[in-house]
Order: C-alpha cells, then sequence, then structure tokens
C-alpha cells in the first residue's frame, strides 16, 4: 500500500516544460516544473485559459512539449512507445462526447486496449475485472445501460473506471468536476482520493479550477497562472489568500475548518 | 446482451442463407428448392457437371445465379464493412466510402474507358485506376496538409468528389455518339450482372476477403478511434496512422467492388447504421453484423432488381428506393436512442 504523503519520492517530474501551439504567437506553457509525489492527489489549479488541459496533455504525450521533459519514475514520456505510455498514465477527460453510444461495460473495457495488439480482441477474464472495478466503484448498475443514458457524474466515474481498467500506475484527470454540481463533485473527488489513499494508483494529478474543492481533497497543489507556475507545494501552505487574490483577481480569505484553512472568496 | 439483442443478432445470421436459397430459386425460371439442393450438393461434390451434361437447372443455378449471388453477397459486404469502419474512424455515422473518393473516381474512369477507350478494353481495370488515382489524392490532402485528422479527410472528400464528378460531366459531354452516352449512363445506375462471372468474383474475392478479414480483426480498435483523437492516444492509439491505414483498406476494396458492379448507393451508409440500431455501436458486434446484413441486403435488392418487372432494374435505383424508407421507419422507432 501506497503511503498518503508521507514519502517526498516523485512519481512524476515536470521539467522546464513549454509549450506553444501552432498559429500562435504566445507560450501556453513558459518554464514549468514541479513534481508529483507518490501516494498525493496533486491538482493543477488555476482560472481558465491558464494552460491547465495543455499541460496535461503534455504529461500524457498526447502534445510534444517544445522544450523540456517529463519524467515517469526517472523514464522520459517520449522515450516511451503509445501503448507504454497508456499502460503508465489514465486519463479522464472533462466530458466524453461521442457520435455514438456504448454501452457502459463496453467503454470501460476500451481501457484493456494499450494491453493488446491491434488485432486482439479482450478476454473473458478482463471483462470480469471490468465488472470488479465498477464495483469497486458503487456503479454496477451502470453496466447495461448507454453512455448517453448517464449523468455527468456517473460518467466521470465510468471514466475513472476505465483508466482503472487500463491499470495505469498515474491518473490523470482534466477537470472532473467542472460540468458537475456539488454533491457529484464531492462524490467524484472523494472516489479520486480513496483510490490513490488504497495504492490502486501511485499519484493522481487532478486540473482543478476552484480552490475551496481543491483545499478538501488534495494534497498538494501546483498553481499554474497564464502559463507559468506561481507557486506548488502543500495545499495547505500554498493556498493562501494572498496569492489566490494575484491568481484570481479577487479577495479571498482564509476560513478556519476544524484546525485546517480553506480559502474563500470574498464577496 | 438482452434477449432481444439475441433474437435479432440470430434473425440477422439466418436471413442470410435464407436469402442464398431463395435467390437460388428465384429468377425468370422459378428453380424448387429440392432442384436447387440436389444440384448444388452435385455441383459442390462432384466438381463438374452432370454426365447428361448442362442441364437447364446445372446452367441456370452454376453458371447463372451462383456466380451472381456471390458477387451481390461480397459487393453488400465490401460497402458495409467499409461504411461502419468508416464511420467509427471518422466519428460521424452520415458517411460512407464515397468520402473516400473511390466511388466518383470510379465512374469518372468507367465514363472515359465506354467514351473513348476501343469496346475490346475492359472498363473494370480502368475504373479501378481512377477510383484508386481518386482516393490518393484525397490522402494526399488529407495527410500531406491536414495531418490525418477527421476534418481534414472529410473535406479533401468532398474536394476530390466534387472535382471528379465535373470530370465525370466533362467526359460525358465529350462523348462522341449517343450509344456510348448511354452506356455510361447506365454504367453509374449499377448492376450486380456485371459482375456475376465465376472469374471476375474470384477477382473480387481476392481483394475483398483480405481487406474484409483485416477490418474484422480490427475491429475492437475502431472502438477507440471513435472515442477522438486525445481519448485514442491517451489509450495507446496512433489514431492518425491507424485512420490512414483503415482507410486504405476501405478505399481497396470498395473500389473493387465499384469497377465491377458500377455505382451502388446508400448501402454503406443504411447496413451500418440499421446494425447499430438493432445491435448497439460496439464495432466487435457492428463490424461482423454489418458484413451479414450488408450481403443480404444487396442480395435482395438484387433479386427484387432481377424479378420485379421483366426488365431488370438497375440495384442502385433500388436500394435506395428500399433503403430510405426503411431508414425513416427505424429512426422514428429508435426515438433518442440513436443519435
Amino acid at each position: 500500500m501506497a503511503l498518503a504523503g508521507g514519502s517526498a519520492e516523485a512519481v512524476v517530474e515536470v521539467k522546464n516544460v513549454a509549450y506553444r501551439y501552432r498559429g500562435s504567437e504566445t507560450e501556453a506553457l513558459r518554464g514549468v516544473s514541479f513534481s508529483v509525489p507518490r501516494g498525493s492527489v496533486t491538482a493543477v489549479l488555476g482560472p481558465n485559459g491558464a494552460g491547465k488541459s495543455t499541460l496535461l496533455k503534455c504529461i500524457l504525450g498526447v502534445l510534444k512539449p517544445l522544450s523540456g521533459d517529463v519524467l515517469v519514475l526517472g523514464r522520459s514520456v517520449r522515450k516511451m512507445k503509445p501503448a507504454e505510455r497508456a499502460r503508465t498514465f489514465g486519463y479522464v477527460p472533462q466530458s466524453h462526447n461521442s457520435a455514438f453510444s456504448y454501452r457502459v461495460l463496453d467503454f470501460i473495457m476500451l481501457g484493456r486496449v494499450p494491453h493488446h495488439s491491434m488485432f486482439s480482441m479482450p478476454s473473458k477474464s478482463e471483462e470480469e475485472y471490468a465488472i470488479r472495478v465498477s464495483e469497486e466503484l458503487g456503479i454496477s448498475e451502470l453496466l447495461g445501460r448507454s453512455t448517453n443514458e448517464v449523468s455527468g457524474g456517473q460518467l466521470q466515474l465510468v471514466m475513472i473506471a476505465r483508466a482503472l481498467v487500463q491499470e495505469a500506475s498515474v491518473l490523470v484527470l482534466d477537470e472532473p468536476t467542472a460540468h458537475l454540481d456539488v454533491s457529484n463533485a464531492v462524490k467524484v473527488l472523494t472516489v479520486v482520493r480513496g483510490l490513490v489513499r488504497r495504492g490502486r494508483a501511485l499519484a493522481a494529478i487532478v486540473s482543478m479550477h476552484d480552490p475551496l474543492l481543491t483545499s478538501l481533497f488534495c494534497d498538494h497543489v501546483v498553481v499554474l497562472n497564464r502559463g507559468v507556475v506561481e507557486a506548488c507545494g502543500p495545499t495547505e501552505e500554498v493556498l493562501k489568500p494572498e496569492l489566490l487574490r494575484k491568481v484570481y483577481g479577487i479577495g479571498f480569505t482564509s476560513l478556519n475548518l476544524g484546525g485546517r484553512q480553506v480559502p474563500i472568496p470574498e464577496v | 446482451m438482452t434477449a432481444g439483442d439475441g433474437v435479432r443478432k440470430a434473425l440477422i445470421v439466418l436471413s442470410l442463407p435464407a436469402a442464398a436459397l431463395t435467390s437460388l430459386m428465384l429468377g425468370r425460371y422459378y428453380l424448387p428448392p429440392q432442384v436447387v439442393f440436389s444440384t448444388v450438393a452435385q455441383a459442390i461434390l462432384t466438381h463438374h457437371a452432370p454426365a447428361n451434361s448442362f442441364s437447364v437447372p446445372w446452367v441456370i443455378v452454376v453458371l447463372y445465379r451462383a456466380p451472381r449471388i456471390v458477387a451481390a453477397l461480397l459487393i453488400g459486404i465490401a460497402l458495409s464493412v467499409s461504411g461502419a469502419s468508416l464511420q467509427s474512424m471518422l466519428r460521424t455515422p452520415l458517411v460512407d466510402t464515397y468520402i473516400l473518393g473511390v466511388t466518383s473516381g470510379a465512374a469518372f474512369g468507367a465514363a472515359l474507358a465506354i467514351a473513348f477507350l476501343p469496346p475490346s478494353i475492359p472498363v473494370e481495370p480502368v475504373a479501378m485506376v481512377t477510383a484508386i488515382l481518386a482516393f490518393i489524392a484525397v490522402l494526399t490532402i488529407a495527410w500531406g496538409w491536414g495531418r490525418g485528422s477527421v476534418i481534414a479527410l472529410i473535406l479533401s472528400g468532398i474536394i476530390i468528389n466534387a472535382i471528379f464528378s465535373a470530370l465525370l460531366s466533362l467526359a460525358q459531354f465529350l462523348t462522341p455518339n449517343i450509344h456510348r452516352l448511354a452506356a455510361i449512363t447506365f454504367w453509374l445506375m449499377g448492376d450486380v450482372g456485371r459482375a456475376a462471372d465465376w472469374w471476375k468474383v474470384v477477382r473480387m474475392l481476392a481483394v475483398i476477403a483480405p481487406c474484409t478479414a483485416f477490418l474484422l480483426a480490427s475491429r475492437w480498435r475502431l472502438n477507440a478511434l471513435s472515442l477522438g483523437d486525445d481519448e485514442a492516444k491517451a489509450l495507446g492509439v496512433r489514431p492518425s496512422l491507424e485512420r490512414g491505414l483503415y482507410s486504405v483498406v476501405c478505399a481497396v476494396m470498395t473500389a473493387s467492388a465499384v469497377a465491377y458492379a458500377g455505382i451502388i448507393g446508400w448501402v454503406g451508409l443504411l447496413v451500418p447504421n440499421i446494425v447499430r440500431l438493432l445491435v448497439g455501436s460496439d464495432n466487435r458486434v457492428v463490424i461482423t453484423y454489418s458484413a451479414l446484413l450488408g450481403g443480404t441486403y444487396l442480395l435482395i435488392a438484387d433479386d427484387l432488381s432481377r424479378a420485379l418487372t421483366s426488365q431488370e432494374i438497375p440495384i442502385g435505383i433500388l436500394t435506395t428506393i428500399m433503403g430510405a424508407p426503411f431508414f425513416i421507419y427505424l429512426l422514428r422507432r429508435a426515438g433518442r436512442v440513436w443519435r
């Protein structure tokens, strides 16, 4: 079982990453460096347009950084083959939008793709594994339904199940709470934190736009603003009102919640 | 899988041999089932004509109807399987292999051959060559300038189709005589009878069988491609490379079918969508059942084209006229399941 934030060993190291989109003059990311400790839920926090999704795509290897490198357990993501990268990172996109609706079980099974060659099919035991994973996440009653019949919160859990079936070492979630109401947001983040605590993943990298949810659920935070890292470290140390005011442009107060400081926007 | 799913799958599977048997019986000269069975058994077991050589049923079954049935099945399979695969990898249920330029390329080649080449030169190889040329043009635009994205592929398909349609009109306009112009018009309507010759069937088989086998073998992976490029990449797929590979396979087998039988519209669009409405969108099922239903659908359309009137109605007309209302009915019934 992985230690909960106790060890300082880095699972993912982002080193001086820069990225620029084709046809764009400004760099979407500049000199981004931070590390993700083993056993942590690490948030990439920032306002809209800060470069969070771009950073996640660079970590995943979906985008190739202009410069810099991303290391997973000391190995460069650049040197990995696509299937190997997919066995390293389990990606949960912000939302899923397909022209075709799949049965939830079939959708979750797609997590097995990186474990197969081009001409092979998943086996019965892999399907049983997918069913066990959905029981673990409490979504087994959805398995027979179609992906366009489930709610946003359920779909997030379904995509998390797919990432677990992928047996990836690190979970990467792109704004999992963006389209969710507060109860579903809490549910999804609780599940993610539980998975990391139970050692089902070495760490989780979650992009977030809400400082409050970040302080409640994430051990570690990287604050991104206009493509550069503003601060990074343990959540409680980093998310101070002054920093948040600078990044979001509005005032924040720190509220004591059972001995824990949480940032609340001033209204 | 629900019980309803099972029943629908069984019906699709059984309809193919049923349609094949009926097709052997039906025609201007009706053959009762027992005659069909004994003739087929004889042909398969002895590999040659009976002692009283060239009995009427033997000639009808072995030389006329059987190759035509196999041709219809092959063409139906090629169009439906490539339609289903393309819809998945381009992430839209609204495309067909026409988007790869092969159909309009073949049409132009056929018109060229019929209008300007001596009748001794067969139309098929010319149509095949122009079909492949059109596809290469689509690939060049989509991958040369558009890095193989979905939108680049669809747009380059539209551009090349427009160019080849214009070239087809030009060829028709410049056709030296009215009989050849009529021949072009008939070619464009599509006719399985043209491919109903064992030698042609073997040549089509040599292309369509391996292409279909390839897509069947990689059908699960098409699901991953249908999720979109970012998600596909995160699952270890190289979307642009694999899309390129699958579209080559689709284009080659469609070119083969179209070169022999002419233009048979709507099958590649209609059949995979019907299959999805009946048994769901998982390509592990869709590709397989599109092959089965595509074969059956074209066979039935061809039977109607042979049997409805004293003169054969071109099958391209029938596939569309039969398909469209049926599709509307299915859409209404499916309601919001299909979107």
